[in-house]
């Protein structure tokens, strides 16, 4: 009795069982899944060929030319993630400072549909110029930013307060700056500019000289 | 000195002669260098590279090797795409806001930068893809989807499922790069279209 009784139950749940097997094998055969492949590779068509010596000259005059392309003296390196910049002078650090760099935000103008990127530029700038007490002549998106339309009076856009005591140009309106937000240094916050405390801004202007190379990552 | 140590400086030269950020990447090292001039600016160890590709569950086929050194581009990556975008909905006239004092008067009371209180920046993500010329995907993650033999049996089953219902998937094969969730989020903004990656052949 008891066993007629188990069959009933154990059939039927068999029965289940190998169908959703079966259905799950169909599924499975035509699913497809991620799988993971060793990471081969073979020599590319274009690796040059020779002998012993050749190969040895080529990749010297390879890497004298590279040597040739790094930087000698003091540089800059700004780490646009993290938002530190570090001085180095002949590949020794010499300081490391908290800045803020771009947000990355984009600002469209509801009028024309422009848009401006609000990126630090990354890879090499070249410090263009110096200038104590910089004076900010505020571009369209500062005021577009603000809810406002640029003034028409070009007098109106200048600014002699925001940027700090010292301005180090990168080029295409890029500039090394200090700030009255200094709670904000070490966040991305700018409009793409590298925002620096006063005594880094200081340390910065004092040590880098015009044509220093800043590189930006 | 071999002949793909010497392509590899080679390559690494044409891409040092422009003042851009790329990326070097070790697969035997198992590292990733963030260069600009053939100075490496950052370093980032990898847990694992493998090549990722999304087949039927006992397919027998395996990709093929890829032939190395090459450069490799990013061709439209998260650094591009995942941008948050603001704009006013009408813009007032400059005068209307009650500036009437000349700007050189400005005083740090009414500063003419950004609000005081940051605005909030997305964390980037610590798993996302990007596409590369040669075809693949670079897949930057924390940890490689689970590859046991269950595990792929129960995606392949979803999957199956899916495809029934008529939404299947169809990645791309990816070169999966796993590395710490922080080095991951590091390396999201640099992830920009036409950003170079030097890929090196074992030593």
């Amino acid at each position: 009795m008891r066993r007629r009784r188990l069959r009933v139950i154990a059939i039927p749940c068999l029965a289940v069982a190998v169908v959703v097997l079966g259905v799950c094998a169909v599924l499975a055969r035509f699913g497809h899944a991620y799988t993971a492949y060793p990471f081969l590779h073979v020599a590319a068509d274009r690796t040059p060929t020779g002998d012993a010596q050749t190969l040895a000259q080529r990749a010297a005059r390879a890497a004298t030319a590279l040597q040739r392309l790094r930087p000698t003296g003091t540089y800059l390196v700004v780490d646009t993630y993290r938002n530190r910049l570090h001085v180095y002078r002949d590949g020794e650090l010499l300081r490391t400072a908290i800045c803020s760099t771009g947000t990355g935000i984009v600002l469209r103008d509801p009028r024309t549909g422009r848009e401006w990127v609000f990126d630090t530029p990354l890879g090499e700038r070249i410090i263009e110029t110096k200038r104590r007490n910089p004076v900010w002549a505020k571009p369209d998106w500062a005021f577009i930013e603000e809810g406002m339309l640029p003034p028409k009076d070009p007098n109106e856009r200048f600014d002699d307060v925001s940027l700090g005591k010292y301005g180090l140009y990168m080029g295409d309106g890029y500039i090394i700056h200090g700030t009255l937000f200094k709670s904000l240094l070490g966040r991305r916050v700018t409009h793409g500019c590298i925002r620096l405390g006063d005594e880094d801004l200081e340390f910065v202007y004092n040590t880098t000289p015009i044509g220093a190379r800043v590189f930006l990552y | 000195m071999r002949a793909t140590q010497v392509a590899a400086l080679e390559l690494e030269l044409s891409l040092a002669r422009r003042p851009d950020v790329y990326l070097v990447l070790n697969t035997t090292a198992r590292q990733l260098e963030v260069k600009v001039r053939g100075v490496a600016v950052d370093r980032i160890p990898l847990k694992g590279v493998e090549k990722l590709l999304h087949v039927p569950l006992l397919s027998p086929s395996s990709p093929p090797p890829f032939p190395l050194p090459a450069v490799w581009r990013v061709v439209d990556g998260p650094g591009d795409s995942d941008r948050e975008y603001v704009a006013p909905a009408e813009l007032r006239p400059y005068k209307a806001e009650g500036y009437d004092d000349p700007p050189a008067a400005a005083t740090p009371t009414r500063p003419a930068g950004p609000p005081p209180t940051a605005t909030p920046i997305p964390e980037p993500p610590a798993s996302y893809r990007a596409q590369l010329d040669c075809g693949w995907d670079l897949w930057i993650t924390e940890t490689l989807p689970p590859q046991g033999f269950l595990a792929r049996t129960r995606a392949a089953v979803r999957d199956g499922w899916e495809r029934l219902r008529g939404r299947g998937t169809h990645p791309r094969p990816a070169i999966t790069l796993a590395m710490d969730r922080e080095d991951a989020k590091r390396l999201h903004h640099l992830m920009r279209s036409n950003m170079p990656v030097l890929v090196l052949a074992d030593p």
